[in-house]
């Protein structure tokens, strides 16, 4: 039932939901340890092989974010943040700090468990070289990243340079919460500032062209006040 | 009589005269007269320069002397000239008892000079020294030289020692005079000043408006030793009922003001320092930004103030006025603070309710979704499981809901507008909605160029999902529900519309479905009784953005359409 086998802490100060969490992850079969201090999180991640973290941004010791940032300073491992905290801001800079993705509570059970799969597929994926593979796939859309060449259900279809590279950043990200800086960042280069405008009409412009209806994207989605993320299903 | 003779006489002085010839003494006279003239009318050209020189300096100086003597009586006039005669005369004594001495003329000369000076230390004015030097001249002339009684000189050299005399006397009386003068308006200064002083050192220990009012009555009160008054305006600008007047040195009384918006008016249109009113010359406390109020001065004392009171008057005006102004914000700044500590307080508490009942809502929510596929749904717990879940999903919005409104009704709500994607916002609804009712087909029609409407992106989002739940709320998943939104060129807005085909609205609910708390009075009702804040929080979002909304039956069809507009550019007021 657990394709990767993978090990996952529990970082959250209730009792209620970590019970519930750990429970959700029991019946799924995946290994999984619980702390619920930062300061605790931290002990387990140096004595503990973790694969994926699932953290509470309000934790009494320290904060999320400060777990999140020490993490980051010496591995890539998964960070799911599950929080009550409902502000974009906080969204953000979570994921621009490293988070790999955000849940608000109260979430769903599904939803929970479908997140954590698209970051382990992510870790399995770069683990395993995934990388060096050039033919990426997500639904009908289909990039080959040696050619530079996208195919949208089965029809080569063109689109500029910026585009691309905005799809191709996507791919090497897939089902990851992208934000408007990171994007900004990799496609436009260090130091572009936050014309968000500008990314909004290249994202309008690439949609036009992979989407059926842009208005009801299948495959990029909108994070309202965050930034985008590629389905991964 | 030859001019070596002449020349000795000169030089002997005191020695029996020799008579001049008639002639010469007059034509002596002549040149001494001319002298003088050209005495004066060297004084008068120095007056004159520095009458076009400096003629604002000059003019105040003039003015100032003629208001020192309109504003003096007689009397010290008459005193200060019985004052240069006694000293004349007993310089004349002195003369006469030097005389009998037989001490030389020249000696009886300084005691004149000394006369002179004398004058000038205890009179004041320039006319007083100018006469007493001329006076001096002319009696020495009368009294102590040959031919005795008489103007005329017997040695012409007398002359010589008249001019120098009576310029002498006429410098060192104007340096005296000069000096005193440069005391007294040092020492006036030295007053206004400690006046002014501790006008300022009281009003910094002041409490409030009223007590720097009090202070400011007293002391202008002190300095026209007369009954001022204070009447402060409040923070609008606006005159209070009453002000504060003295009515002795001890005791300060407040008196109602007849009509306040006459006097608002009458100060408001002011052109000059001051208004003149029935009782009291009004003058206005100017703040930096405001009228802070008026110092009422009675008629009859601001009627003869002279113009040292009239600018002590204005300085200490000036320095109540900053008082104020120190303490207007000084206020405004504790205001200020505290707003932002009860706003902060605010936000705290909000965010701690979400925070707490978002946790175990999301354990309840959590738990009961697990329950739930583990139990098959034939299962008679099922229903059971559902409810708890639908209750806690139910009870979770209505907390969201809440918040919303709480945040976006006390009108503080500070929109984080920027250029969003107009289908962004609308996909990002549906998705939402989508997750909760898979079972539902939602429409889109966007146009197809690039729509970017300022605005909060959260904000509308929770719109569109309010709007979409309604629709789902009303609708069979086979209904046709449709969002839409349009370029509206002509009014420079975006109009979205939400509608589906379901009953419909009642007409009678029509009007009042944006009103908090409203919900439907049909009997069709939902399960849950919607207690209607979900369009309440529409409205209030919509109209935060400069907005509207309406809503109405559609008329190709059953089913409902609320529209509502964003403008397309953000008005900064």
């Amino acid at each position: 039932m657990n394709p990767y086998n993978a090990n996952i802490l529990v970082v959250e100060d209730d009792k209620q939901i970590r019970k519930f969490i750990c429970y959700l992850l029991n019946g799924e079969g995946f290994k999984h340890t619980a702390a619920s201090t930062g300061q605790g999180a931290l002990s387990i991640l140096v004595s503990e092989p973790i694969d994926l973290m699932l953290l509470d941004l309000g934790l009494p010791d320290i904060d999320g974010m400060e777990v999140i940032r020490k993490v980051r300073e010496w591995s890539d491992m998964p960070i799911i943040i599950v929080s009550a905290r409902d502000q974009d801001k906080e969204k953000a800079t979570a994921l621009d700090l490293g988070a790999d993705d955000y849940l608000t509570k109260p979430f769903s059970a599904t939803e929970l468990l479908a997140r954590i799969r698209v970051a382990l597929r992510h870790l399995y994926r770069q683990n395993s070289g995934y990388r060096a593979q050039s033919v990426l796939q997500v639904g009908g859309l289909q990039i080959d990243l040696d050619k530079r060449l996208l195919f949208v259900d089965g029809h080569e279809t063109h689109v500029t340079p910026m585009e691309y590279s905005l799809l191709a950043l996507f791919f090497k990200n897939m089902g990851k919460v992208l934000t408007t800086r990171q994007i900004l960042k990799e496609v436009w280069g260090v130091d572009y500032g936050s014309d968000t405008q500008a990314l909004r009409a290249l994202m309008a412009g690439l949609r036009r062209k992979i989407e059926e209806n842009p208005a009801k994207p299948r495959y990029i989605v909108t994070e309202i006040g965050v930034g985008y993320r590629l389905v991964d299903e | 009589m030859d001019y070596s003779k002449r020349k000795e006489v000169g030089e002997k002085w005191g020695s029996p005269a020799v008579s001049m010839a008639w002639q010469d003494q007059f034509g002596v006279l002549l040149s001494g007269k001319v002298i003088y003239g050209l005495l004066l009318q060297m004084l008068h050209g120095r007056l004159m320069r520095k009458k076009t020189g400096k003629k604002t300096k000059a003019m105040e100086h003039i003015s100032k002397m003629l208001m020192r003597y309109r504003s003096e009586n007689i009397k010290s006039i008459i005193c200060r000239a019985g004052i240069m005669v006694a000293l004349l005369m007993a310089a004349s004594a002195v003369g006469y008892f030097f005389r009998a001495m037989e001490l030389p003329e020249t000696d009886i000369a300084i005691v004149y000079l000394l006369a002179v000076l004398l004058t000038a230390r205890f009179t004041h004015g320039y006319i007083f020294n100018f006469l007493a030097a001329v006076i001096a001249a002319f009696t020495f002339n009368y009294f102590f030289t040959e031919p005795y009684f008489t103007l005329t000189v017997n040695a012409p050299s007398y002359i010589i020692t008249f001019i120098i005399m009576f310029i002498t006397a006429l410098i060192t009386s104007l340096l005296t005079t000069h000096a005193k003068q440069n005391e007294m308006e040092a020492r006036k200064k030295e007053a206004e000043t400690r006046a002014l002083y501790t006008l300022t050192n009281r009003l910094t220990d002041a409490a409030d408006i009223n007590d720097i009012a009090g202070i400011a009555t007293s002391t202008i009160s002190a300095m026209l030793n007369s009954n001022a008054g204070c009447l402060c305006f409040d923070e609008n600008g606006k005159p209070e009922q009453t002000f504060i007047q003295q009515v002795s040195p001890q005791k300060q009384i407040r008196r109602e003001v007849p009509d306040t918006n006459a006097l608002l008016h009458r100060i408001e249109g002011l052109r000059t320092g001051c208004d003149i009113g029935s009782e009291f010359y009004d003058w206005p406390i100017y703040g930096r930004e405001t009228t802070l109020g008026i110092i009422r001065v009675p008629r009859e004392a601001a009627a003869v103030m002279n113009e040292s009171q009239t600018r002590m008057l204005r300085a200490m005006i000036e320095s109540t006025a900053l008082a104020m102004d120190r303490f207007r914000a000084a206020q405004q700044r504790i205001k200020y603070h505290e707003e932002i500590a009860q706003e902060r307080y605010r936000g705290n508490l909000l965010r701690s309710i979400s925070h707490d009942l978002r946790t175990p809502l999301a354990g309840i929510m959590g738990a009961s979704e697990m329950l739930m596929n583990m139990t098959p749904k034939d299962d008679r717990r099922y229903p059971l499981m559902e409810g708890i879940h639908k209750d806690a999903d139910w009870l979770y919005s209505l907390v969201e809901n809440i918040l919303s409104l709480t945040r976006l009704q006390d009108g503080k709500l500070v929109l984080n507008q920027e250029q969003e994607a107009a289908e962004e916002v609308i996909g990002a609804a549906i998705r939402h909605i989508s997750r909760h009712h898979p079972e539902y087909e939602i429409a889109v029609n966007a146009p197809d160029e690039l729509l970017l409407v300022p605005m909060d992106a959260k904000l509308i989002r929770q719109v569109l999902i309010n709007l979409l739940d309604n629709a789902v709320k009303h609708a069979e998943p086979e209904d046709e529900i449709r969002v839409a939104v349009t370029k509206d060129v002509d009014n420079n807005c975006a109009v979205f519309s939400v509608r589906d085909s379901g009953e419909g609205i009642a007409p009678a609910d029509l009007p009042d479905i944006f009103q908090i708390f409203y919900t439907s009075r049909s009997k069709h009702a939902d399960a849950h009784p919607g207690i209607g804040l979900g369009l309440a929080i529409c409205d209030a979002a919509v109209k935060a953005h400069g907005g509207s909304i309406t809503a109405r039956n559609r008329l190709d069809g059953p089913g409902v359409e609320i529209t509502f507009t964003l403008p397309l550019e953000v008005n900064k007021s």
